[in-house]
């Protein structure tokens, strides 16, 4: 039920000349309105979620507490939300689609910012002047829709390339020479038996893969117009390599292709794989002597570039952003509590408390990130610095089903990689029809002023909805 | 004149006295469907609002005929249930006729066999994933123990490999039913016509098809109606097994309109969707009643 409340300091009156049951009874009357939730006085109730379990939710519980005793006048409800993204999304959806103000502030996955943009449920913060230019620049480009900023980046979460330091000391430049390492370590005496990990079952993780070798061949899914570029020479060699690493060079396991992060990181914690593909959040269970044969044997460093022209080193962006329910009651109040949330100390504290990334440039060059996050700081500001974000989109969620399905074809050998990715593309430019996205982004674009290098003559595709 | 006037009283008396079950049916049944094709007509993607909801005809339904997921979905559903429901017969059957005959400890036999029934199917789905899953999985160390396979082999990224889990699990889960249903039926023959046949010198086999097999048809029939409509709605085992995998290899109906409807909130094609699968489960049902002459009430005697 309702916590005790303690009257605040500026109660305007002297205690200590009250008698006890006055006292009580003020206590009692002070109870009776904050259950009628103060509308006499001026507290604004903000209600606050996101995913607050374990360690998470005392440091989110300790953080609302702090900043309502900064700043008397607001009171935070935290409503917890189920911590499986698609779950909290599922629910999202329907309390936006019934215009409902509660939450205030929701905690939007990366990838969910372009959609409940352009959907208009969440509102565009510049107006209150965020300090966009203080953050990493890939995590204001995913929360950019139609040329407006409608998140704050909370934490990040990039994909790393973990490393066994005594079987492969120095970290390879390309992904070639990750091959030819993985199958030196794999041929020695004792070897491992795999020579990399990664996750290939056909879920989002499939794509966060393939985002990253796709850099590294210098291959895109959409291009800056948002053509569907993902059936491309570079993405076909991306795709060709990824299926080379399971049935050519064989240093992957066919078994990835049923992997999630955990099975992943279980091979390499049992010390069967000399690479493994994973989020930041592995180093902490594998770090731990008791349950991680490769405690202190290992190091992480950004995905490299494939060595061919063009490509480059990437690493896809995860993490969470903090938005403004558009139909808050309180907006300012609302916007205050994520400019605290996302200021350099309270960032700071989360990276102690939970270890997730800082989004804040300047934090990875204060002594006190090193002890707080498990790798050197350098090498996680090296992998954000190189993070790109997946396709900005209102209709990431269906592209990358779509995606999905086809890689997971090419990679089962279900189709060649070629005609996987034409069928991607053919399938991606239909949803792209069907969902009117191509006036959309045009109109998304003559908002941003980004020149129009293609398409621009094309005639619009018939839109359903008139 | 009076005796019109007291039928329609009766008559009167009777609709009020039914009404409150067919407005609860109304509301529980009809309603949610009516409302199901109404949504099915309609552009709603619950996650674009800008598209609006127009109404759009059989636009929705038109998009499932030239969608190959659909038909692929489609021939999965189809496999499966003709696949699974034939072994679970043939199973089932046996084990009917074993549990009919009279031996010590029958009734523990009886419950016995009923475990696997009584275990949630998500539970089971993930007792099977965990059996055939990795390389070091039960099903691998077995097999490659009894030199059946060279080396472990990862089921679920082949589809004729993946649907071997998916079709075991289901005849592992639902031969007990089948075969408790059989066996009802089995102790409603009447037992003289045994020892009429053995008088007239019939063998074992041929009692079996002249006699158990043509009295037990419509509990054969009715067992066929249940898992095939079961079978067609297949999804939680599925969910958990393979997802629907390698790509759509195993996808079946249900799990694709689960997807259009509550992962990507298309709630206009999932709806036709949906439509679709009723009709084809409506469809089933009606011929079997009709074509195949299955009495549910029973009155066959």
């Amino acid at each position: 039920m309702l916590p005790a409340r303690t009257p605040s300091p500026s109660f305007p009156v002297r205690f200590s000349s009250l008698s006890k049951p006055l006292l009580v009874l003020i206590g009692v009357a002070g109870i009776f309105l904050g259950c009628a939730r103060a509308s006499k006085s001026h507290e604004t109730v903000l209600t606050f979620s996101g995913s607050a379990l374990g360690a998470e939710g005392t440091l989110v519980a300790k953080q609302l507490k702090d900043f309502m005793r900064l700043n008397p006048g607001i009171r935070v409800e935290l409503q917890r939300t189920p911590d499986d993204a698609s779950q909290r999304h599922q629910l999202y959806v329907q309390w936006l689609n019934a215009r409902v103000g509660n939450p205030d502030i929701l905690q939007l996955d990366v990838v969910w910012t372009p959609e409940f943009a352009a959907a208009g449920w969440v509102l565009p913060l510049d107006r209150f002047g965020p300090a966009s230019s203080e953050f990493f620049p890939a995590t204001i480009v995913a929360n950019t829709w139609a040329g407006r900023l409608y998140a704050l980046p909370w934490f990040a979460d990039v994909g790393l390339l973990y490393r066994r330091t005594d079987l492969v000391p120095r970290e390879p430049a390309t992904l070639h020479e990750l091959v030819t390492d993985a199958q030196q370590a794999m041929a020695r005496p004792g070897g491992p038996r795999f020579g990399i990990v990664w996750q290939g079952a056909r879920y989002e993780g499939l794509i966060t893969g393939f985002v990253e070798y796709l850099g590294a061949f210098g291959g895109r899914i959409l291009d800056d117009s948002g053509r569907v570029v993902v059936n491309q020479p570079a993405a076909v060699r991306a795709l060709q390599f990824m299926r080379d690493e399971l049935y050519a060079s064989q240093i992957a396991p066919l078994d990835v292709l049923t992997w999630h992060e955990e099975e992943a990181r279980f091979a390499f914690q049992n010390g069967t794989s000399v690479f493994m593909r994973n989020w930041p959040y592995a180093v902490g269970a594998m770090s731990d002597k008791t349950q991680s044969r490769v405690a202190g044997k290992f190091a992480v460093s950004p995905i490299p570039a494939s060595g061919d022209p063009g490509g480059h080193s990437t690493a896809t962006l995860g993490g969470a952003q903090l938005a403004i329910n558009a139909y808050s009651e309180s907006p300012a109040a609302a916007y205050k509590l994520i400019a605290y949330l996302t200021a350099p100390q309270q960032m700071l504290e989360r990276a102690q408390a939970v270890g997730q990334y800082p989004t804040r440039q300047s934090l990875y060059s204060d002594p006190r990130l090193r002890t707080a996050i498990a790798i050197p700081p350098e090498d996680a500001r090296r992998a954000i610095e190189s993070a790109t974000p997946r396709p900005v989109t209102p209709i990431y969620t269906e592209l990358s089903e779509i995606l999905q399905i086809e890689l997971h074809r090419a990679l089962v050998r279900q189709a060649e990689p070629q005609d996987a990715l034409n069928s991607a593309a053919s399938r991606i430019n239909a949803l792209i029809d069907r969902t009117g996205m191509r006036k959309l982004m045009s109109a998304a674009r003559q908002t941003t002023d980004v020149p129009d290098t293609a398409g621009a003559g094309a005639p619009l595709p018939a839109d359903r909805s008139q | 004149m009076k005796k019109i006037s007291r039928l329609g009283n009766e008559a009167r008396l009777g609709w009020t006295l039914v009404a409150p079950a067919l407005i609860v049916i109304g509301l529980i049944a009809i309603f949610p469907l009516g409302w199901t094709v109404w949504e099915s007509l309609h552009l709603h993607e619950l996650r674009m609002p800008w598209l609006g909801q127009p109404f759009i005809g059989l636009a929705n339904y038109v998009e499932i005929a030239n969608d190959p997921r659909f038909w692929g979905a489609l021939g999965h559903t189809a496999f499966f249930t003709v696949v699974s429901i034939s072994l679970e017969l043939l199973i089932g059957l046996f084990l009917a006729l074993a549990m009919n005959r009279v031996f010590r400890g029958r009734g523990f036999v009886r419950a016995a066999v009923l475990v696997p029934w009584a275990i949630p199917t998500v539970v089971a789905a993930l007792l099977w994933r965990f059996i055939f899953e990795s390389e070091g999985g039960i099903a691998n160390a077995l097999l490659v123990d009894a030199h059946i396979l060279r080396q472990p082999m990862v089921w679920f990224i082949e589809a004729a490999t993946a649907w071997v889990p998916v079709i075991l699990a289901d005849v592992w889960k639902t031969t007990p039913f089948v075969a408790l249903l059989l066996l009802a039926g089995l102790q409603n023959i009447d037992l003289s016509l045994y020892e009429a046949a053995a008088v007239d010198g019939a063998n074992a086999w041929w009692q079996l098809r002249h006699i158990t097999l043509p009295l037990l048809k419509p509990a054969i029939l009715v067992t066929l109606i249940f898992r095939t409509l079961d079978g067609f709605r297949v999804f939680d085992l599925i969910y958990v097994l393979t997802g629907g995998g390698p790509g759509t290899s195993t996808e079946p109906v249900a799990l694709y309109t689960f997807n259009a409807l509550l992962q990507n909130l298309r709630f206009g094609y999932g709806s036709a969707l949906s439509v679709v699968i009723f009709a084809i489960t409506f469809g089933l049902a009606l011929l079997y009643v009709r074509g195949l002459g299955v009495r549910l009430g029973g009155d066959e005697a």
